[in-house]
């Protein structure tokens, strides 16, 4: 950790002098100003006239130097944004912030833009929001102003994210509220917690599916343990009574909780068993009020420290306390808007032998989880400052937390010996595991956790590298049990971000488990993300990069670099010769009559050979065609499909069977790369040529087999794609629907659109989870016939039942979400909250304008007890 | 009030050169003032850009494909078009392309988690773009492809090896 630390302060060091402005990341854009305003002051400054600081000045000037003074709120602004994260003692920092505040106090713009950058910081970087608060504490004893507008914006803030329904903007503002308790008058902010509790019970009792109060209950819950660091034993008393109360909803279980498991529910293998996070954080602050609410992990301040350092420069003796803002939960509450379900807490690390994060009975668990997981999730739009912050997490939580950084997994015990210290990388990894694993959803793209991953590793590869190792092993090994929609999104990450690593993966270690049937989840993994490693890349790549014992997994096709088979050029296929013409007839954008001319002749000769529906034979040769011409590239097969766009709309139309075989004839042509099949449907989707139900019809119909097919990642990839394209398009609607002051007549056509295709969705799901479930209770035909046959062992069909019920799990838990946010009872339930609003909704700025009169009434109040 | 600035960088902002090229031409500017006749300020460059959807990716191999590409970018949402960046005489692929999302979420998220991230084993760029037109798929170079492979002194296998102008002309280019 010190040679971390040495480093960054070198880099600080050099920020300053280049005369930067904010640091931390606060480069660029948002220097613009700082810069300019800069330069303007110094032209206050007879001896710097000629311009800029310059660091050649200074490099060749002999000194005495004159030393530039940097303009106050540059200073004030650049040491705020860094606090915490130098080689400097935190409380040093932040006193001399608070003192540097109070000196420039008068300076209306400075205060203004100091306040926004304050406000700014808790919502963005939550790990600072201890040392944040504690300038505005220490302004108390500086000028207690300070504090009584820190209190004033804040709570404004507070209010606007409340009435928004901004669950964790609300929750961090609240945090910087709580971390000022010893400040308050009375109870402080525990009245204000027990109203929230209140809400919930009001909610609760309205609804038995709620889920915003237990979004509250969450919320007051984090916020309890940071207002009992700050304000001490006097409100034990208050915390303990609340925690009695909260009791009730921690432990109550939604039904749709256990939808959410990562694990298959009654497994005994199961890694970690299902805890919801309110569940967990109940449980975790009654161990701690047990052992005294000692909270060792959140970082402390010595609440005399001016006091002690105060020289002639009389503080007040005595500084004032305040009011606790009062604040507006408005009625009803505004759920905010994203769809909120129940959260589980996920850990790769926790609870093994060898303690490298906290045990998740220790409140430190959920306290350092949520502050790592908010910083990842509000400043997505920076991954490397991100991964920097993590990097550095302990430089944000008391000193005793963390080991030192990068000691490895197999000496931790050892060097660690016998206190309990953490591991601040298998932390950080544990945490971006539990987004990118978030059912049921996560909270920003996948592909963001992604690049997390890859830019954490960029910057501190020899400390975080082996956790992650250690991470894909972990899930590995439990494959067999993970929900299936997980084992997709950990193949999707590893082969994406093996792509980024030179394809480098230490292989060896599972060929052991090439032994094993297609059918088993470990085999079905590798042969996965082998394929996704092709797709990222090309097959002659990815083979050597892999023992040679994994090579038969490669199609060996795939080496040279050409188009698949077309398989007509081969005259023993039916149909061969008329095949070919449709090939040649396609290239030469022959007229409608010649093709159908060809078509015609293989209608005939089907019928002759007795074939059902002649349509069949003749979509295949047409779509394999039209695969083959385009077979160069995505492009290319997109002209070939707008060419041969009418005919296939009217096969579509005619048959049944011969619009599943488009899907088949696409499969099948790209058997060797199925990537590319996927993407082709999805295009037949877009072109509607395919209709969603054809793909699933085609797949648990006509592909699924006895259920092998489940077991192809795929395939539930092709399907989950499908899906998704559905639901994404219902939620338009929804969206559609709930605009304010809709005219009628089109309120009536959405919600005829909104009807129509919410049973088609639902019809759907329903194909879908009659066809894996069948497979999932051994019911299905197929199944029964193969394994009564001998053709499948009691084991293999015994894992194909496995792969059904993960399918089953998935694909209900998807139905079930579509229901929560755009079913009759969710949407009619939004529209009441929409005709609830205030008539003419107010703009943000205003919503503002409102919190901050309310909490300038509070703050005159403080004025007048001055 | 003024936008709430962020304490850190943004990375799904336009690139320099993004915001220089949807800038009003200097020919245009001379001829109209600085605001528009009623007295508004004319947009901010920046603002041509707010709705983009299309990114430019550069620094791509010549070799990668739009399978590669669509299974990348794909991971930010459904692609609507993909244009391939092609050498002008020869018509084949010189390293970079264009990537049309149907929202300017998708494009921005693209910013954040792809731009900088690797294809094919290289790091890529990504920029806002004010969206394709004919035409602009052509590299410019000399040569036909991009401008930047024409005076590579670098091997680079991905990119037709050395700079075009450095093969033609081969210890002569310092001088020209």
């Amino acid at each position: 950790m010190a040679d971390m630390d040495v480093k960054i302060e070198d880099k600080e060091e050099r920020r300053d002098r280049g005369g930067g402005g904010g640091g931390g990341g606060g480069r660029g854009r948002s220097n613009g100003n700082n810069r300019k305003r800069r330069y303007d002051d110094e032209d206050d400054n007879q001896y710097d006239r000629r311009g800029p600081p310059q660091r050649r000045r200074r490099d060749d000037g002999p000194p005495p130097r004159r030393r530039y003074e940097e303009p106050p709120l540059a200073k004030l602004r650049r040491m705020l944004l860094n606090v915490a994260s130098s080689t400097q003692l935190p409380q040093d920092e932040v006193t001399y912030i608070a003192k540097t505040l109070g000196e420039n106090f008068d300076d209306e713009e400075l205060r203004s833009q100091f306040f926004d950058i304050l406000v700014q910081l808790i919502i963005e970087q939550p790990f600072k929001i201890p040392f944040v608060a504690a300038v505005a504490f220490y302004g108390n004893d500086v000028k207690p102003e300070i504090t009584v507008e820190a209190i004033k914006r804040v709570a404004a803030r507070t209010q606007e994210a409340l009435n928004a329904g901004q669950w964790t903007e609300f929750k961090l503002m609240l945090r910087f509220l709580a971390c000022l308790q010893s400040l308050y008058q009375d109870t402080g902010i525990f009245v204000f917690l027990g109203q929230l509790f209140d809400t919930v019970v009001d909610l609760q009792s309205a609804n038995e599916n709620d889920v915003v109060g237990i979004e509250l209950v969450k919320i007051i819950l984090l916020t309890i343990p940071y207002a009992l660091v700050s304000g001490g034993s006097r409100f034990h008393e208050q915390a303990a009574e609340l925690l009695k109360n909260t009791g009730i909803v921690a432990s109550n279980v939604l039904p749709m909780e256990g939808l959410i498991h990562s694990y298959v529910r009654d497994s005994e293998e199961t890694p970690i068993s299902y805890l919801s996070v309110i569940g967990l954080l109940q449980t975790q602050l009654t161990n701690e009020a047990q052992s005294g609410w000692t909270f060792a992990c959140i970082p402390r301040f010595d609440a005399n420290a001016l006091q002690m350092t105060a020289d002639e420069e009389a503080l007040p003796s005595a500084p004032p306390t305040h009011l606790f803002p009062t604040f507006t939960i408005p009625s009803p509450v505004n759920p905010g808007p994203k769809p909120l379900f129940p959260e589980a807490y996920f850990s790769l690390f926790a609870d093994q032998d060898i303690e490298t994060v906290p045990k998740t009975t220790d409140v430190a668990a959920s306290l350092i989880r949520d502050a790592i997981v908010d910083t990842i999730d509000q400043m997505d739009f920076n991954r490397e400052v991100v991964a920097k912050f993590l990097v550095d997490l302990d430089c944000y939580w008391s000193l005793e937390t963390f080991a030192k950084r990068g000691i490895p997994f197999d000496k931790f015990r050892e060097l660690v010996g016998d206190k309990i210290l953490w591991k601040s990388e298998d932390m950080v990894i544990d945490a971006i595991f539990s987004q990118l694993l978030k059912l049921p959803s996560p909270e920003h793209k996948l592909v963001y956790y992604h690049s997390l991953i890859t830019q954490s590793c960029k910057v501190a590869p020899a400390a975080i590298a082996p956790s992650l190792g250690r991470a894909i092993r972990c899930l590995y090994r439990s494959l067999h049990i993970m929900d299936l929609e997980l084992v997709n999104r950990f193949l999707d990450w590893f082969s994406h971000h093996l792509s980024n690593f030179e394809f480098r993966w230490r292989w060896t270690e599972w060929v052991e488990d090439l032994h094993l049937p297609n059918l088993h989840p470990k085999k079905a993994f590798v042969i996965a993300a082998l394929d996704k490693e092709i797709r990222l890349s090309f097959a002659k790549r990815i083979r050597s990069t892999v023992p040679e014992e994994m090579h038969p997994l490669i199609p060996e096709r795939l080496d040279e670099d050409n188009s698949p088979d077309f398989k007509y050029d081969n005259v023993d296929t039916p149909f061969a010769a008329e095949g070919q013409t449709l090939l040649v007839q396609l290239r030469k954008k022959a007229s409608t009559e010649d093709t159908q001319e060809t078509i015609n002749s293989i209608h005939e000769k089907a019928a002759q050979l007795g074939i059902a529906d002649p349509l069949v034979p003749s979509t295949d040769a047409f779509v394999t065609a039209i695969c083959r011409l385009g077979a160069k590239s995505l492009s290319h097969v997109l002209s070939c499909i707008e060419r041969g766009k009418e005919r296939l709309l009217k096969i579509a139309e005619s048959s049944p069977a011969a619009r599943r075989q488009i899907v088949a004839s696409v499969v099948e042509y790209w058997k060797d790369q199925p990537g590319v099949a996927v993407r082709i449907i999805d295009i037949l989707l877009n072109y509607t040529i395919l209709a969603p139900i054809t793909v699933v019809q085609w797949v648990f119909g006509d592909h699924m087999g006895a259920g092998e097919a489940l077991t192809e990642s795929w395939v539930f990839e092709m399907v989950a794609n499908t899906v998704a394209k559905v639901t994404k398009r219902n939620r338009q609607i929804a969206v559609a629907r709930l605009q304010k002051g809709l005219p009628q007549e089109q309120v009536e056509m959405v919600d005829a659109t909104l009807t129509k295709d919410r049973d088609a969705s639902r019809e759907l799901f329903k194909y879908i989870e009659d066809a894996v479930k069948g497979v999932a209770e051994g019911a299905s035909d197929r199944l029964i016939e193969k394994e009564s046959s001998g053709e499948l062992s009691a084991e293999s069909a015994e894992l194909i039942r496995n792969w059904g019920r993960r399918w089953h799990t998935v694909f209900v838990r998807k139905a079930q979400v579509e229901e929560s946010v755009v079913g009759e009872d969710a949407v009619e339930a939004r529209i009441r909250l929409l005709a609830a609003e205030p008539e003419s909704a107010p703009e943000p700025m205003q919503v503002e304008g409102n919190g901050v009169t309310k909490a300038e009434v509070e703050a005159n109040g403080d004025d007048e007890m001055l | 009030m003024p936008a709430i600035r962020s304490t850190i960088e943004r990375l799904d902002k336009p690139s320099s050169y993004a915001s220089a090229k949807v800038r009003i031409p200097l020919s245009i500017q001379k001829r109209r003032p600085r605001r528009n006749d009623d007295g508004e300020p004319s947009p901010e460059p920046e603002d041509k850009l707010k709705d983009a959807t299309t990114l430019y990716v550069g620094n791509l191999s010549f070799y990668t494909t739009e399978e590669q590409i669509h299974e990348l970018f794909s991971k930010c949402g459904e692609i609507k078009r993909l244009v391939m960046g092609l050498d002008r005489f020869q018509k084949t692929p010189c390293g970079f392309c264009f990537v049309e999302y149907y929202t300017h979420q998708d494009a921005l998220d693209c910013m954040k988690y792809i731009g900088g991230t690797k294809l094919d084993e290289r790091v890529i760029r990504t920029d806002l773009d004010e969206g394709f037109a004919e035409g602009r798929q052509y590299g410019r170079g000399k040569s036909g492809g991009q401008v930047r492979d024409e005076y590579r002194n670098e091997y680079d296998p991905g990119r037709g090896g050395f700079g075009r102008a450095v093969d033609e002309y081969g210890e002569e280019r310092d001088y020209r």
